[in-house]
């Protein structure tokens, strides 16, 4: 078990050369059943994540490049008329697929945003009156660029909040960078990736995110950073009931990947950033350097 | 502008506007209206200083201000040491204040103000409803001092919320001070405003005129017994006599208000009462009448300072009881006297006037009773008699001609006990025989719970006296020869229908009601006897009580001990808190492992994990690093896997030095 997330960790750790971090992240995101929101520049290897991830864990895989003009119908397929038949006819659109890489949701327009954003949330798609199920597991890399860049819609907060999850990958260190330009093509790489695990495995791993034991005095943790957030003057909106279940998940997931049974202060530390960063709101500030700042004055073993 | 910056918000000036409302508001009415209007126009003009579209007022203007006020108190009091001019000075100065309400100083200056004017609402009023009205006006004074500090805390539930933990928290301190504060006398005596005198005892009666009789329910006195308690037909609370009558107007005469010269004993210690033990012994609580006299039973002697007893067997109080009073008193019923009783000639002249002429028909039958040579007691009893046969006790008679005592023995013969006692008085003067017509309260209502005696305004009664000779004086109450149930069981039983006309709504009939009644009157009681009535003696009293001696050295101790159990509460209170939310024991063992660490100098942050301060502790400090790995896991088992295991391994690694770890190491 440790040794398939090693892994798998080690196989898209050979493309991604150097986001160790961020590809655990990705991986505790998809354990928990949650959806995974990629902030960066273009050509930081968000995609690249991406479709690394679906080939390494078995899981078919589609992406939409989303454009200001694109409708909700190019998401979740559309029915049309079939002559020979003589019957309308259900095409599914790319979101009937495992996971789902949302290229630049925020340059589509809110419509279709929810449209996506709804499907993620119900894991079901209703097209003309019929609801129809979403395969699972059902996993959405969402990447975005950075709000200032032009001609983007901003995810709104209440559309944050669907994803577990937002990390940036960064800028790659020297010595990443000096072995991608003596490495092979990252693509080339990409095609040679082999499954690691099949549908039940990861099932199976999914379901042993929620027995990772939390104890009383990890929960009081838990209640003291989520307690700050409320509380403090530097926080205009503190995490809400979901956003600390979510967090709680995620540590989970993260306590997971790191062969443990139970979660420790550092689990929660881990994945606080990624999972509170888009949640939280401070006057001014952005949310990053507001975790940094929790996770500073909370204290860890007691109030 | 340099001053603009420390303006006063408009939360701040509506707050300090609500303070000065509530410390004003029990004023309005005594007030004379200009300084209500005063009032609301300076703040009219406050708020439109802070709306930008009026200047604050210039130095022209605010003298014109304070001009204008002081010819209105003039002019609306025309003198100026006493009660009220002094207040409305007070309240119109606190008008004033807001044309230069600018900075927060002022603001702090008229709250505190606000708390002062609050204050002067108990020279008026000590009542239960004024008390509780004093606590809402701290409040809300207290709570707008708190808003001043900002926007946040001037939100109204948390202004006020603030108010009332501080007012909590002041409240045992309140009580240690109200015990143990020196009461002091009034250092400067403020005459007060005597024309609201209301009371069911005047200085004279008239019966002819009309019908005065209060039908007022409102407590006069409260008196509770030390000792036996006297039947009813014993409880005559004599208050006044009358002596003289005009032909129509009964009055004390000349010289028997003590103030115009009247043998007033102040200091009774010389009574020539005797030494075997009174019969009766009380307390007298007296509502504020207005009037210098008190009330008691006959031959009455009281020990409180400023009370004194006259020839003719009443008390009297030095000033006016302008508020509540309380007075011991002990009383020797006459006829456990028995010293033999003489009447002076000025008495005996005293008590014989008569108008020169008029009431031909009644000092006919008078001379008539005498010239068949009876005795006084004889007389009295024939014209009990005749009361008894065809009189009828009413409290709305009919209005009497110029011949009061004539018309009313001979033609209406309808009246209360003013007719009573005025006419009985005069014909036994008539008849040659000593009277007077004394006026008070009789009976009264025996409030079970508290053991009191409660006395109302419709309690007031008038009743007669005359001297036997060889027995002295007598009390003869002809009211009851007529209506005994007047006697017995009060005004109230006797003419209900008469009494109760007036109401708008048939309570009385109620026994709800009037039980309610009672007890609302038994918490005034004990409200009075617990609080208003707290002066230095009670105080002296208490203190000797709980201290055994009052001594400097041991109020400062009993004080301290106040102070010290106050403390030792709040401790116990936090370390109850404290206690409830206690953490699981590894944490504690880990806390403690810190503190040790911090002590070697290895200070863990707040947010750091147990295995980041491991790692640090190995980059800094490795003679201790093997140790806090050690301590690090086993705390992390015990914490976060629950581990009991862990725990006991984590307990054993604490209890040696860190230190010995690492001498071992090394």
């Amino acid at each position: 078990m440790q040794k398939i997330i090693s892994a798998i960790v080690a196989d898209i750790g050979k493309i991604l050369l150097g986001k160790e971090h961020q590809v655990k992240l990705a991986l505790a995101c998809l354990l928990s059943r949650g959806h995974l929101l990629i902030e960066d520049l273009p050509g930081m290897g968000k995609t690249t994540l991406a479709h690394a991830l679906a080939r390494v864990l078995g899981l078919s895989y589609n992406r939409v490049q989303f454009t200001s003009d694109m409708l909700p119908a190019d998401i979740l397929g559309v029915s049309i008329f079939e002559r020979d038949s003589g019957q309308f006819r259900f095409h599914e659109g790319p979101v009937f697929c495992q996971l789902l890489l949302a290229d630049e949701i925020n340059r589509s327009s809110p419509k279709t945003q929810s449209a996506l954003l709804e499907a993620m949330e119900e894991r079901q798609v209703s097209v003309d009156g019929e609801t129809r199920p979403l395969p699972e597991p059902f996993f959405v890399i969402a990447t975005q660029n950075p709000l200032h860049q032009s001609g983007t819609f901003a995810l709104p907060e209440s559309q944050l909040d669907r994803f577990l999850m937002r990390i940036s990958l960064g800028y790659p260190t020297r010595e990443a960078e000096r072995a991608l330009f003596q490495g092979v093509d990252p693509r080339a790489q990409l095609r040679q990736l082999k499954p690691r695990i099949d549908i039940a495995a990861l099932r199976k791993m999914q379901a042993m995110v929620a027995q990772v034991k939390a104890s009383e005095s990890l929960l009081d943790y838990l209640e003291r950073l989520v307690q700050h957030t409320r509380q403090s003057p530097e926080c205009s909106v503190g995490l809400s009931p979901r956003g600390a279940l979510a967090l709680l998940h995620a540590a989970r997931a993260w306590a997971l990947i790191h062969g443990r049974g139970h979660l420790l202060p550092e689990d929660i530390q881990a994945v606080l950033p990624s999972v509170a960063g888009h949640r939280l709101q401070s006057e001014g500030g952005d949310g990053a350097r507001l975790v940094e700042r929790l996770m500073r004055q909370v204290d860890i073993i007691a109030a | 502008m340099a001053r603009s910056k420390e303006l006063l918000p408009r939360e701040s000036l509506l707050w300090i506007f609500a303070a000065q409302f509530v410390a004003l508001l029990p004023h309005f009415a005594r007030l004379p209206l200009w300084i209500v209007c005063a009032w609301a126009f300076a703040i009219y003009w406050r708020l439109e200083v802070y709306r930008g579209r009026r200047d604050l007022p210039g130095r022209l203007v605010k003298l014109l201000a304070i001009t204008l006020a002081v010819a209105g108190l003039a002019l609306s009091y025309r003198r100026w040491f006493a009660l009220e001019p002094m207040v409305a000075l007070l309240a119109v100065s606190f008008t004033l204040k807001n044309l230069e309400l600018v900075s927060r100083r002022d603001a702090f200056l008229s709250l505190l103000l606000a708390y002062f004017v609050a204050a002067t609402l108990f020279v008026y009023e000590q009542t239960i409803p004024y008390a509780f009205y004093g606590v809402l006006c701290a409040l809300v004074i207290t709570a707008a001092l708190a808003a001043q500090s900002g926007s946040f805390s001037a939100r109204p539930r948390r202004a006020l919320g603030l108010s009332a933990k501080l007012l909590a928290q002041a409240a045992p301190l309140m009580l240690l001070l109200f015990i143990v504060m020196p009461r002091l006398g009034p250092l400067w005596a403020v005459p007060q405003d005597a024309s609201g005198a209301r009371t069911g005892v005047s200085d004279s009666m008239a019966p002819g005129d009309f019908t005065r009789l209060s039908k007022s329910d409102s407590p006069v006195l409260r008196i509770s017994f030390d000792g036996p308690v006297p039947p009813p037909e014993q409880r005559y609370w004599r208050g006044l006599v009358y002596s003289h009558f005009d032909g129509r107007r009964w009055s004390q005469g000349f010289s028997v208000d003590p103030r115009q010269g009247a043998e007033v004993e102040w200091n009774s210690r010389q009574q020539r009462l005797p030494e075997v033990g009174p019969r009766y012994r009380y307390q007298v609580i007296q509502e504020a009448s207005n009037a210098p006299w008190l009330f008691a039973m006959a031959r009455p002697l009281s020990d409180t300072r400023g009370v004194g007893e006259t020839a003719d067997d009443r008390l009297v109080k030095k000033t006016p009881v302008h508020s509540r009073f309380a007075y011991e008193v002990r009383t020797w019923p006459r006829e456990t006297l028995t010293d033999a009783p003489v009447l002076g000639d000025a008495e005996r002249r005293r008590n014989l006037q008569l108008p020169a002429t008029g009431n031909a028909r009644t000092r006919a039958w008078a001379a008539e009773q005498r010239a068949a040579g009876l005795g006084a007691e004889e007389i009295s009893r024939r014209l009990l008699n005749f009361y008894n046969r065809s009189f009828v006790y009413t409290l709305n008679p009919p209005a009497l001609g110029a011949d009061s005592v004539d018309e009313f023995l001979f033609h209406s013969q309808q009246g209360f006990c003013e007719h009573f006692a005025g006419s009985y008085v005069f014909a036994m003067r008539a008849a040659g025989v000593p009277a007077r017509v004394v006026a008070g309260y009789q009976g009264g209502e025996w409030v079970e719970q508290e053991a009191y005696l409660l006395v109302r305004e419709y309690d007031a009664h008038a009743w007669a006296e005359i001297w036997v000779p060889g027995r002295g004086w007598q009390r003869v109450d002809p009211t009851a020869a007529v209506s005994p149930e007047r006697i017995r069981d009060g005004l109230q039983s006797a003419a209900e229908e008469e009494f109760m006309q007036d109401a708008l709504l048939p309570l009385h009939r109620i026994s709800v009601f009037n039980q309610l009644r009672l007890q609302w009157d038994m918490i005034n009681y004990r409200w009075y006897r617990a609080v208003i009535s707290f002066d230095s003696d009670r105080q002296q009293n208490l203190l000797r009580r709980l201290l055994g001696e009052v001594s400097l050295a041991r109020l400062a101790l009993f004080v301290g001990a106040a102070i010290a159990a106050g403390l030792a509460g709040a401790l116990l209170w936090l370390w109850f808190i404290s206690r409830r939310t206690r953490p699981p024991l590894a944490i504690r063992l880990y806390q403690k492992f810190c503190q040790r660490m911090a002590r070697a100098g290895m200070v863990r942050r707040p947010g750091e994990a147990p295995r980041d301060f491991a790692r640090r502790v190995r980059e800094e400090k490795p003679q201790l690093a093997e140790v806090t790995e050690r301590i690090t896991r086993a705390f992390e088992k015990a914490a976060y896997c629950e581990d009991p295991a862990a725990e006991q391994q984590l307990r054993r690694l604490l209890r040696r030095p860190l230190t010995r770890y690492r001498t071992r190491k090394v």
